[in-house]
């Protein structure tokens, strides 16, 4: 418990929609515990809850039941808030001000001023940036000075625990690098992050810990090499001149093989026969391109998991 | 201290609120004592002139006319409406009139309280006239100005032409025609403003103003009675050469079968010295009808 | 601090909207139009200048306050603005009282430069007739004081319509409901002395206490007349407008307070 960042428990919120007040609920008992100093991705198809329970842990909605905590003191806690960064899902801001302007703002909310103040602003328009655009006005930013100008708020008052809605989404790859550049280094710094995302990729390259989120209950969370099979399901070998006897040859052994141009792709499921093709592709004297172990990638994992909750 | 703050929220804020809401009662009431009647009769003394006012409530002439009117007739019948109040008033309802000429009852009301409550009889029937202009089928509104005209302006010849205009208008009552034929033979006779007064009696719902009628007409019936009674006297000399003592020996030497009952609960006497009958209750005969 | 910060971003964010310009802009037209108007009249100019003057910076100070009161927090919703400030270390009510005095800054420059530049009409109005400048109704600064304050009393209402209802819409036209109900709510006294029926006297004096009776602010007559306003009534009405706000400003705070920002 002392190094829990953020922990709820029995997390349920219950929406009433439509002209009849209809209920659904977007979060069912919801358990979910963040330690100090991870990354956490948090993963969800749209409108699996992932929205739903950041707002209900930076107090802008109330549990129908349950109860969530941040750094051991109650969500709806205002005081709590001094300690946390947050950046909304597709960050909409005040966009007459400045982005000058606009972290003073921010910086003040937080009781920050003067040349403390001004110290940050600039340290942070460096970090992510966009010093060059101090004074223009967030209405002329594009979605990634947006995106960056959000996370330098979110960290105006160095926060412990960062937590950012759906960062990368709409970003282009070099943005999104930025961003998970960006997470990296607060976790070097010893800050928790905690993120979500329907894009697995991000989660895979950076995250400590992911959690599951699907229909507002959580199916699986935990270390990525926990949650999906460690277990190498085949490795796969790429090689160049490779002869066709050899190939029915290898195909005899039990591979599947896929031939592209000059390439051709072997997959071998047992792991023991990789030598064995490894020694056959070079008494032909074919090359070896690269040998990689493929494991269960999260995405499918993920949708192996929809497939069975639905 | 704000989670305590949140938490103790609904505790302080109800008696908070509660203490606020009744402080703003003592407060309101304050504010009303400066106010008063007397302000609400400034207002009309601020309202602009109609032909003012029309173009500037952009089309909502009558719910303008609505507004002004409600607030007229809260004020009007008040005991504490002085002359000039009644000057006022006037202005309020030729406001009212202008935004919205068809809507006769306001000359109506305007025309009886002006006379009868405010004694401006001018100001009556400058608003009935107007009136009459704008609703010619009212038949009501040549009535008031005939009764304006009879009782007020004691113009009997032109009370009878109002009389007379009235009761050609559709819905008329079915007395009216008499009525207006009397006034143009009997304008002196109480017996016709005794009438006149009962039918006036009749057609208005005022509280108050039907209150006045109710002590004129007592009044009329008084001088009907005192005129009666001096015709009897006159017959009761004529015979016994002599002024009866009593008005009851009127009735025992069967000149008249009863003195009638004073209406307002006193009696009658004789006075020798001039020759009339008074009542105890008013002393002074009415000058109106006198011959 | 945290409420000023929040007042400040709020006047700023007026003062770079273009309604704000278009309303000051007519509401000067009309100001100054009305020197035209009063050359149609015999004597009195001063009189019609004010009567107009005041109607307008009433008029439009209304206009001012019931829209950009209801943008207050519904624009924020709208444009999920909200999400990042309440995320801060800010309490609600601390945001919602922040904007409500951005927004009375705003409102209190708009009716100075109107109520100056009706100040400068009349002076001008007396010297074109040869009067001295003193000559002109020092009394209008009263009239336009009540007006700010009847103001405060309706951008309070706006913000506790707009702090439940998402719809702007909707919240304009309470708000413009309460502003005329505000000002009719005088007559409910009257009627209440007249009514007999103590089944019907009981309600009606409840609304006529505990409606905002925004008549009580209304002194441009006495002031175009010339007629005097005590001092004390001044005290008095604003002490009901602070006291009328306060408890609407608490209504709207635990209304926020309970409010889910989905």
């Amino acid at each position: 418990m002392t190094n829990s960042v953020i922990k709820t428990e029995n997390l349920t919120k219950v929406f009433k929609v439509g002209f009849r007040g209809k209920s659904v609920a977007a979060l069912k008992g919801l358990n979910l515990e963040v330690t100090e100093g991870e990354i956490f991705g948090f993963l969800g198809p749209n409108g699996a809850g992932k929205t739903t329970t950041i707002k209900i842990l930076m107090g802008l909605i109330y549990p129908t039941t349950g109860k969530a905590w941040i750094l051991n003191k109650e969500a709806a806690d205002v005081e709590v808030k001094n300690r946390i960064g947050f950046l909304p899902e597709q960050p909409y801001f005040y966009d007459y001000l400045t982005s000058r302007e606009f972290l003073r703002f921010y910086g003040q909310l937080f009781g920050l001023e003067g040349d403390e103040l001004r110290t940050r602003m600039n340290n942070l328009l460096t970090l992510v940036g966009l010093e060059d655009a101090a004074d223009l006005q967030l209405r002329k930013f594009s979605k990634g000075m947006l995106q960056r100008i959000g996370i330098a708020q979110a960290l105006i008052n160095q926060p412990d625990l960062i937590v950012l809605d759906e960062p990368m989404s709409g970003l282009d790859p070099i943005g999104r690098k930025e961003i998970r550049d960006i997470i990296l280094r607060l976790k070097e710094d010893g800050k928790t992050v905690f993120f979500s995302t329907h894009i697995i990729p991000d989660v895979e390259m950076i995250c400590d810990r992911v959690g599951m989120l699907m229909k507002g209950e959580l199916v699986n969370v935990g270390r990525l090499n926990e949650i999906m099979d460690a277990k190498v399901k085949y490795v796969e070998i790429v090689a160049r001149n490779v002869s066709k006897e050899m190939l029915a040859h290898m195909e005899a052994i039990g591979s599947s093989l896929y031939e592209t141009c000059d390439h051709v792709s072997i997959n071998v499921r047992d792991e023991d026969r990789v030598d064995s093709i490894l020694q056959l592709i070079k008494d032909g004297k074919g090359s070896v391109v690269s040998v990689i172990p493929q494991r269960e990638t999260l995405e499918e994992h993920f949708i192996k998991k929809i497939g069975g909750t639905s | 201290m704000h989670a305590l703050l949140l938490k103790a929220k609904h505790p302080f804020v109800i008696p908070l609120m509660a203490a606020l809401a009744f402080s703003l009662y003592i407060i309101q009431h304050q504010i009303a004592g400066y106010k008063g009647m007397e302000k609400k009769i400034e207002e009309f003394v601020i309202l602009p002139k109609g032909e003012y006012l029309k173009p500037a409530v952009i089309g909502y002439e009558q719910l303008a006319a609505d507004i002004i009117w409600l607030q007229a007739i809260q004020v009007i019948g008040e005991d504490t409406v002085t002359p000039k109040g009644y000057d006022w008033i006037y202005h309020a309802l030729d406001v009212v009139t202008t935004l919205d000429p068809k809507f006769a009852y306001a000359y109506q009301l305007g025309g009886v309280t002006l006379s009868v409550l405010g004694k401006v009889p001018e100001k009556s029937n400058a608003l009935l006239l107007k009136g009459m202009r704008e609703n010619p089928d009212v038949w009501q509104i040549p009535f008031y100005i005939g009764f304006n005209s009879f009782f007020y302006l004691n113009d009997y010849r032109s009370a009878a032409e109002y009389m007379a205009k009235a009761s050609k208008l559709p819905g008329h009552p079915a007395y009216l025609p008499k009525l207006a034929a009397r006034l143009y033979v009997q304008a002196g006779d109480p017996d016709v403003a005794l009438e006149f007064l009962l039918r006036m009696y009749k057609e208005t719902g005022d509280e108050k103003v039907r209150a006045i009628l109710e002590q004129r007409i007592k009044e009329v019936i008084v001088e009907r009675d005192a005129r009666f009674l001096e015709e009897a006297v006159r017959r009761s000399k004529d015979v016994y050469k002599a002024y009866p003592e009593k008005l009851i020996e009127l009735v025992e030497r069967g000149i008249i079968t009863g003195v009638p009952r004073e209406p307002f609960g006193g009696y009658y006497y004789f006075n020798p010295e001039d020759g009339r009958v008074y009542s105890s209750v008013v002393k002074e005969r009415m000058r109106v009808y006198g011959k | 601090m945290k409420v000023l910060t929040i007042a400040r971003n709020t006047f700023r964010e007026a003062i770079r909207d273009k309604i704000l310009y278009n309303l000051l802009f007519f509401a000067l037209l009309m100001i100054a139009a009305s020197l035209l108007l009063a050359t149609l009249t015999v004597g009195e100019q001063s009189k019609i200048i004010i009567d107009i003057g005041l109607a307008s910076i009433n008029v439009f100070g209304a206009l001012i306050a019931i829209f950009l009161g209801i943008g207050l927090i519904i624009k924020e919703i709208e444009k999920k603005t909200i999400y990042n400030i309440l995320a801060k270390p800010v309490p609600r009510y601390q945001f919602l009282i922040g904007k409500y005095i951005g927004l009375l800054i705003t409102i209190l420059v708009n009716i100075v430069i109107m109520g100056a530049g009706l100040y400068i009409i009349l002076i001008l109005n007396e010297l074109r007739w040869g009067h001295s400048i003193f000559d002109v109704n020092f009394d209008i600064w009263k009239a336009i004081y009540l007006i700010f304050i009847e103001l405060m009393v309706i951008t309070a209402i706006a913000l506790m319509f707009s702090t439940f209802s998402s719809s702007s819409t909707l919240s304009a036209i309470f708000t413009i409901a309460a502003y005329i109900i505000g000002h009719l709510t005088e007559e409910l006294k009257l009627i209440g002395d007249k009514v007999q029926d103590s089944l019907l006297k009981g309600p009606i004096t409840f609304f006529y206490y505990f409606l905002p009776n925004l008549d009580n602010f209304n002194i441009k007559g006495r002031v175009v007349h010339r007629l005097d306003v005590p001092s004390s009534y001044i005290a008095l009405v604003t002490v009901y407008g602070l006291f009328y706000v306060a408890v609407i400003l608490l209504l709207s705070g635990v209304i926020f307070q309970r409010r889910d920002f989905k």
